[in-house]
């Protein structure tokens, strides 16, 4: 077993962490399938408006690798299909017919040997988007040879769910996909888990068991990747997020797609801070209408740091499994700046007096105003990777490609660097820079 | 309150795009977010933000630095009431002083003000709170009896060429304060170059500096002894320390120093690995020196010259003559012009220390070695960082092959 303490990094004391109870929400009557979620696809329509698809159906596909197709994520009807500038396909919304989708039997075990059984497997169930890349994350490559594949079951992002909790009852479908994704690598499958949680697994001889400990980021694979098994720029890894491991158990196992998971709802504004046995692009006013404290709200999909900012009338994204509510603030308090402290105040600087130890109502507010960087230690306090963070971002401002490669470009993700752009108090998001670095190594391959 | 916030955001109006005021935003931003925290919103990426900010980050420095100038005050109406030979209050000793640091402060303030102000209009970026830092800075190294349009041609210049050519706050290369410091050192040398005392007094008052009695012996004689031997000041180690000694304005009390270091330490605002590997530096050098005084004098390595009493000034008398200690915790540390990484923080530190006591002994025509080896390697400081990040370049590659 592997064992990694991280140091640098911070669990930041937001209020509003979802209590141990699951409810079930209001009707999930639609969910929505976005393109917009997966990074450097061209979608391309394989059905039209009021079209009645069935689960796992095929609806898009990549053209720029169409062998790739995604999943209908419920068995109903096609409600719409929202387009964007220049016409890209931006949502498709569909309307959940639950007595078709009850009657999901069609799938039987199949005998996977190898790579190329589980590739085609995934590819046939248009299941394929579940797999991930790094460098990049995006959608993996099937014709791809991952040095290694890597789960996250360790989630130390602020109001994330808690895997512990959501998965205590897959233990058979999580071993089932575990087996299955070790077939797709000669290298190792590696499965990061907090100390002293998911025991069973340390009776798999086909994982390699990492222990993580430490303040977020410590859970980001990213992170985890720098310390175990760094990528360098011919390096492949695949990742799959842990609240998928249990779809893709069952696929594996039993043949069917059950795009139910739970997911948690939480964040200082929001009323009763819970988990629901939810599905997969879910609509967000099932879970937060009656259960917020203001209008004043910003709906996010994912967690505050990552996620993508939604409306009462959105979705959640599909690959998050949070959602995160937070108070749109424009309160403007009088000579902000020489405030002493109090638990109005949170900061990762000893910069007021007795902050930080209630839980605290994080708002919309960047609390301050840009302005040029000043490097005064705060990124490296919150970056755990052997990383010049600084020097990167230079040199993707420089757009200087060479030393990008050199500096570690491809083991970071906008993910990992994003409590650095919390802490800034220049407020650079250095999340954008790596992915406009990441976006420009790429287009240049 | 509400009523100062409408004014704000109806005069706010008139610095819009296209409107006539419009080349004068970066003002009204400033005034804008002085008197009310601003609302911008985190818009991607992390949707909620830490409460510290640069106005803050900038502000505490200035907090450190406030002590250092009410001791510095009182010190001038000490020294002068000592001079003149009358007893005086403590308060009365303090206004004396005031009289003298108030001007300089503000016409330090007005010239930086000016240049920042302009510099934010033409080029068009906000007008950043470091100048504050570097205004406050700037009189705490100034001799009391400094004539004021030397203060304003001095700053004018450091803020100017020391930071807004190069593209302002961000993207300097030299320390502004230090490089204002610096101008005036060579450009008027009468009145600043630090061989004779700076007190003020009785006309044609006079005497030397701590650092000068070692550099101009009129008898060879060890650093301590020297220092013993002067009867004009009290230059003992513990007077030094409490700072009832001529000198620049702020540098003299080393305690209000030390409790400032430990201020922005604690706050996370300045490195501490610099200042650390600065004493590192200083110590080392020193020692090294006071070896070979010890050789040269005494030992196997005699010449024929006259023996350098410079060397032997002990670490400890070194880290409180003149302003080690207010360069290291103030100029050295300041995040944009030291190194970026930790590795090159302690190499920068280390070399700044080292070159102080190279400058001070070695060359004594410029007693005060601290702010002449913190600008050289303000300019070395992307050198250091340059090969820092080469070894992670090259950790890297050997990693992955």
């Amino acid at each position: 077993m592997l064992k990694i303490k991280v140091k640098k990094g911070h669990n930041i004391n937001i209020a509003g962490a979802a209590s141990g109870e699951i409810l079930a929400p209001q009707k999930n009557t639609t969910v929505s399938l976005s393109p917009e979620n997966f990074r450097y696809i061209k979608p391309k329509l394989l059905v039209k408006e009021n079209d009645s698809v069935k689960l796992g159906d095929p609806i898009f596909f990549d053209k720029l690798n169409p062998e790739i197709k995604w999943p209908a994520i419920a068995s109903g009807t096609i409600s719409k299909i929202i387009y964007g500038e220049r016409r890209a396909v931006k949502e498709i919304i569909f309307n959940v017919d639950p007595q078709i989708e009850n009657d999901n039997s069609s799938g039987k075990d199949k005998k996977l040997s190898n790579k190329d059984d589980v590739v085609n497997y995934l590819l046939e169930k248009n299941m394929w988007p579940f797999i991930t890349q790094r460098p990049f994350n995006k959608v993996a490559n099937p014709s791809d040879n991952p040095k290694s594949i890597i789960v996250s079951l360790a989630n130390t992002a602020p109001l994330s769910v808690d895997y512990n909790f959501t998965l205590a009852s897959n233990k058979d479908s999580i071993i089932s996909a575990l087996i299955n994704l070790k077939k797709l690598t000669e290298g190792k499958l590696f499965v990061a888990v907090r100390p002293g949680e998911f025991n069973y697994l340390s009776d798999l001889d086909f994982i390699d068991i990492v222990e993580v400990e430490g303040p977020h980021p410590a859970g980001n694979v990213g992170v985890i990747l720098n310390h175990i098994s760094p990528i360098s720029s011919k390096d492949i890894v695949w990742t799959v997020q842990g609240h998928h491991l249990p779809i893709l158990g069952k696929l594996f196992s039993d043949g069917i797609f059950d795009p139910t998971m739970i997911i948690n709802l939480s964040g200082p504004i929001v009323k009763n801070p819970s988990y629901f046995k939810s599905r997969i692009g879910a609509s967000l006013e099932s879970h937060c209408k009656g259960n917020l404290s203001t209008d004043k709200a910003r709906i996010i999909s994912g967690d505050v740091l990552t996620g993508k900012e939604s409306m009462m009338n959105g979705y959640l994204g599909f690959y998050h499994s949070s959602i995160s509510v937070i108070e749109e603030s424009f309160d403007r308090s009088f000579i902000g700046w020489l405030h002493p402290g109090g638990s109005s105040k949170y900061s990762v600087f000893n910069a007021y007096l007795g902050g930080n130890k209630s839980p605290y109502s994080f708002t919309t507010l960047q609390n301050g105003s840009h302005r040029a960087f000043v490097p005064i230690e705060a990124w490296e306090k919150v970056f755990p990777m052997d990383i010049y963070i600084n020097a990167l971002a230079r040199s993707i401002e420089a757009n200087d490609f060479e030393e990008m490669e050199q500096l570690g470009i491809y083991e970071c993700d906008e993910e990992d660097v994003a409590l650095c752009s919390f802490v800034c108090p220049s407020k650079t998001d250095v999340g954008a820079i790596i992915r406009k670095g990441l976006d420009t190594v790429y287009f240049d391959k | 309150m509400n009523f100062l916030k409408k004014i704000l955001a109806e005069s706010g109006k008139l610095f819009d795009e296209g409107k006539p005021l419009s080349f004068a935003y970066p003002l009204w931003e400033a005034t804008d977010t002085i008197l009310f925290s601003t609302d911008s919103q985190n818009k991607s990426g992390p949707h909620i933000r830490d409460n510290m900010d640069i106005k803050r980050t900038m502000f505490f420095v200035v907090i450190a630095l406030i002590p250092c100038y009410l001791f510095g005050a009182y010190n001038i109406g000490y020294l002068y009431s000592e001079a003149m030979g009358i007893s005086s209050s403590v308060m009365n000793d303090f206004i004396i002083g005031m009289t003298y640091v108030l001007p300089i402060l503000i016409i330090t303030f007005i010239a930086g003000a000016i240049c920042e102000i302009s510099f934010a209009i033409i080029r068009k970026h906000e007008i950043n709170e470091g100048f504050l830092v570097s205004c406050a800075l700037i009189p705490l190294t100034m001799p009391p009896d400094v004539p004021l349009w030397q203060v304003f041609m001095g700053t004018s210049f450091g803020i100017i060429i020391g930071k807004e050519i190069f593209g302002g706050v961000g993207t300097n290369v030299f320390n502004p304060a230090l490089t204002a410091r610096a101008f005036m050192y060579f450009a008027f040398p009468t009145k600043i170059s630090g061989d004779k005392v700076w007190a003020v007094g009785p006309d044609g008052y006079s005497g030397a500096t701590a650092l000068a009695i070692p550099a101009n012996p009129v008898e060879y004689d060890t650093a301590s002894n020297l220092f013993a031997a002067s009867t004009q000041f009290d230059y003992s180690l513990t007077n030094m320390f409490w700072g009832l000694i001529p000198g620049s304005i702020g540098e003299t009390n080393k305690l209000l120093i030390l409790l400032g270091a430990i201020f922005l330490i604690y706050c996370g605002i300045a490195s501490w690995r610099i200042m650390v590997s600065c004493v590192f530096g200083l110590v080392f050098t020193s020692v090294l020196f006071n070896l070979l005084s010890y050789l040269t004098v005494d030992g196997i390595l005699q010449s024929g010259g006259t023996p350098n009493a410079m060397l032997t000034i002990t670490p400890l008398q070194h880290i409180l003559i003149g302003s080690f200690l207010f360069g290291t915790v103030f100029m050295a540390t300041e995040p944009v012009t030291s190194s970026h990484t930790n590795t090159g923080r302690w190499i920068y530190g280390f070399l700044i220390g080292v070159l102080t006591v190279i400058i001070r002994s070695i060359n004594p025509a410029y007693p005060e070695g601290v702010f002449l080896a913190i600008l050289i390697m303000n300019m070395f400081a992307p050198l250091i960082d340059y090969y820092v990040v080469q070894s992670n370049i090259k950790m890297r590659l050997n990693r992955n092959v």
